[in-house]
């Protein structure tokens, strides 16, 4: 069997999986609202915000690759750049379900596409997400059309698509920094509030997707020779190599002056996170798992397309956590002591552990993404090529 | 001849008393009732069709506070709620603000009085020219929730919802304690963070200085929740307090008769809201908004009439001779979190 059918056959098996675990948490959001859920009016964003970042980082990185392909014409990554743009639509398909289902009216939301509050960072986000949501599927279309045309028009659609390239860019880097700055922005919270985080969440946004890519095109690889998928696999491995240690530049810089004075700002958030109930996700999910053994997979002499593979789809998947640590840790401070014991109710309190609904919820949603993807896979030819003249 | 205060306590215990009566008579014989007992006590109970209960409402208040103060202010404190039907109806909120009367100024009358004054004064100035302010003396304030059960009801607030909890902290250590009770409504923000974080607009300061949700305009994407530096925003999950709780049709407090409370309207922002399915203001944020549909009638808000130390003060800070003004300009007189730049419209008194 090939490496393709298999990746087709586990991915199918993993839809229907956790799509069928998933349906319940779907129904009982339509049916009960956010009762079932572990957040409240004190952790008011839980799982599924944080599912939310991880989505559309994963998406905005897969969109560099593309942005790579057709506007810095980096040949190790010329054949994939389609299944970029595919990529980056699921995950961004992804991302919107999972604010979508988190808000009391999500129907509402429609409304702020032609209306928002640009005062609102959040605002911005319904504009940009469409500007994205239509570029991506412009971009699809005209990278699959420059496979079927020949001469002259092949050349203006190649145009086109730099154009569309280059203006790809400052909407990644204003959408996904647009996210941090929603975090950032918020004065109340000491552990978001600050100029890094917009800059944090992009970089973690380009290894996330990078390495997601990595991933889905060693599995999925369109026909090329052996050399050519050796070049791709190195040059993927060697941008998430740099990415990852560029993203844990970052990270040691937060965590030096977080925890410099242990007392005072957001040093008791920083004790939390590494050492406090939930010190696994940060150690054992997010370092051990997607930092330690991706460094030693992207690192090993041997350079295997599989290894690359192996750490992209660890670093992808544990980066989930990544995002679960900058989210939750921010708002376990109340506002004001002892509020939590003034009025006492189970959405009135300040820990948070995602129930099972939320998590089915979020399973749910990550079999609709590997589902766009595999369909999309198949009913479009993002495998053709034509051959550039 | 009996004062109109006497009678108005007389007709509202008369009718606890046959109510009860009538309950007890035939409830808690030890056996069960007949059906026609059963329905007897039931009609009784029905809430909506029921002329008398509306009659008591506003018999039983007035009985109440009439024991407290001068008649004529007694009708003015009843809750919005105890004068509405049930479906809101004779509620008529677009009509502008009727001064009524208040009984003649006299030395060292009660601050509550004194408030109405004031309230009264600012309604007849334009919006833009008041300031409404709160101010509360935490050495008056004995802890004792009465503000934050009387808001509740006041809003008919759902489990989850709290717009003015009451918190209470021991300070210093073993054995130099000490005990703080703070009440914590809204701040008001002259410089509100929750205001411009918002995506659909809306929420915003309105000119006399009270920051509103509009629930119709609200996502529910709760960002302003975290944008408060007083936690002072809850989200409505659509909880109820009867969740859960056991069907039994006839008896008094089953689910279906101890449910009236939460399928009762509020009048929040001078509409009426009713909490069905996934409507509004399920799935919003809810904040305290200084009871509007209560100043703009003239009355105080709930948690200030409410207060059993005397301990809420509210008026117009852009009146001088108001009581909070003057409250506002004694040297103990602080604000929370002066640092976070929210330049709240809340004072307190230490
Ligand atoms: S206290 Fe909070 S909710 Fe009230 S106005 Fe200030 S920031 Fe807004
Ligand atoms: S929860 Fe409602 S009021 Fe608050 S920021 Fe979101 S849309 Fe605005």
């Amino acid at each position: 069997m090939t490496r393709e059918k298999m990746g087709n056959i586990l991915v199918w098996i993993l839809i229907i999986g956790f799509g069928a675990w998933g349906l319940p948490g779907i129904l009982d959001r339509f049916a009960n609202g956010h009762v079932n859920t572990a957040y409240g009016s004190y952790i008011p964003w839980g799982l599924w915000i944080s599912a939310y970042i991880w989505l559309i980082g994963l998406s905005a990185g897969a969109l560099m690759i593309s942005v790579m392909t057709y506007v810095f014409g980096i040949g190790a990554v010329k054949k994939v750049g389609k299944m970029a743009f595919l990529v980056a639509i699921a995950t961004l398909v992804g991302a919107m379900m999972a604010v979508g289902l988190d808000l009391g009216h999500p129907l509402r939301a429609f409304s702020l596409i032609l209306d928002p509050n640009l005062h609102s960072m959040m605002g911005w986000m319904a504009v940009l997400y469409s500007a994205y949501f239509v570029t991506l599927c412009v971009e699809l279309y005209f990278a699959i059309k420059k496979e079927q045309v020949r001469g002259e028009k092949q050349k203006s659609i190649k145009k086109i698509l730099v154009v569309l390239g280059i203006w790809s860019i400052p909407l990644a880097f204003a959408f996904h920094g647009g996210v941090g700055g929603v975090f950032a922005n918020v004065i109340a919270k000491p552990y978001w509030h600050g100029p890094m985080l917009p800059i944090v969440f992009l970089a973690g946004a380009f290894l996330s997707g990078g390495a997601l890519f990595a991933t889905v095109a060693y599995i999925w690889r369109p026909s090329q020779s052996k050399e050519e998928f050796l070049k791709m696999m190195i040059f993927l491995g060697k941008t998430t190599l740099a990415l990852l240690i560029l993203d844990e530049i970052l990270e040691l810089s937060e965590i030096y002056v977080g925890t410099f004075y242990s007392a005072y700002g957001e040093g008791h958030l920083w004790q939390q996170i590494l050492f406090g109930q939930y010190w696994y996700t940060f150690w054992i999910v997010h370092i051990l798992i997607g930092v330690l053994i991706p460094l030693f997979l992207l690192t090993a002499k041997s350079k295997s397309p599989g290894a690359i593979a192996l750490a992209g789809l660890l670093i992808a998947g544990s980066f989930l956590a990544v995002r679960l640590n900058i989210v939750i840790p921010g708002m376990l401070d109340p506002e004001i002591k002892g509020i939590a014991d003034a009025w006492v109710h189970s959405k009135l309190t300040f820990s948070y552990l995602p129930s099972i609904m939320e998590w089915q919820v979020l399973l749910f949603i990550v079999a609709v993404v590997m589902a766009v993807f595999m369909i999309g896979k198949k009913v479009l030819p993002i495998y053709q090529t034509a051959g550039d003249e | 001849m009996k004062s109109w205060n006497t009678i108005c306590a007389y007709i509202g215990t008369k009718y606890m008393s046959e109510l009860y009566t009538d309950i007890l008579k035939n409830n808690f014989k030890g056996v069960a009732m007949s059906k026609e007992e059963l329905s007897r006590v039931d009609e009784k109970l029905t809430l909506e069709t029921d002329e008398s209960r509306r009659d008591f409402l506003d018999k039983f208040s007035k009985g109440i506070f009439g024991g407290l103060i001068a008649s004529g202010v007694v009708n003015a404190l009843a809750p919005v709620q105890a004068k509405a039907n049930m479906d809101g109806s004779n509620l008529n909120f677009s009509e502008p603000f009727k001064p009524f009367d208040l009984p003649p100024e006299t030395p060292g009358e009660d601050g509550i009085l004194r408030m109405m004054r004031d309230i009264q004064r600012a309604l007849k100035k334009p919006i833009e020219q008041r300031h409404w302010k709160m101010v509360i003396d935490l050495r008056k304030c004995v802890g004792c929730d009465a503000c934050s059960v009387s808001c509740a009801a006041e809003n008919k607030l759902p489990p989850g919802v709290i717009y003015r909890p009451v918190i209470q902290q021991e300070i210093g250590s073993y054995p130099n304690v000490g005990h703080v009770t703070l009440p914590r409504p809204c701040m008001h923000c002259d410089e509100p963070p929750c205001v411009p974080v918002c995506p659909a607009e809306a929420t915003w300061k309105r000119p006399d200085g009270i920051v509103v949700v509009d629930y119709d305009q609200c996502i529910g994407c709760r960002y302003c929740l975290n944008a408060c530096p007083y936690d002072a925003r809850t989200f409505d999950f659509g909880m109820e307090y009867i969740d859960g709780a056991a069907d039994a049709p006839k008896v008094f407090l089953g689910k279906e008769k101890a449910g009236k409370y939460e399928t009762e309207a509020s009048y929040e922002y001078e509409k009426e809201w009713k909490r069905e399915g996934d409507q509004s203001p399920i799935g919003n944020a809810r904040k305290c908004h200084f009871c509007i549909p209560r100043i703009e009638k003239g009355m105080l808000p709930e948690c200030v009439v409410t207060c059993i130390g005397r301990a809420t003060y509210f008026g117009d800070g852009n009146d001088p001779q108001s009581l909070v003004s003057e409250l506002i300009a004694l040297p103990n007189a602080f604000r929370l979190k002066e640092e976070v730049g929210t330049h709240p419209s809340v004072y307190y008194i230490k």
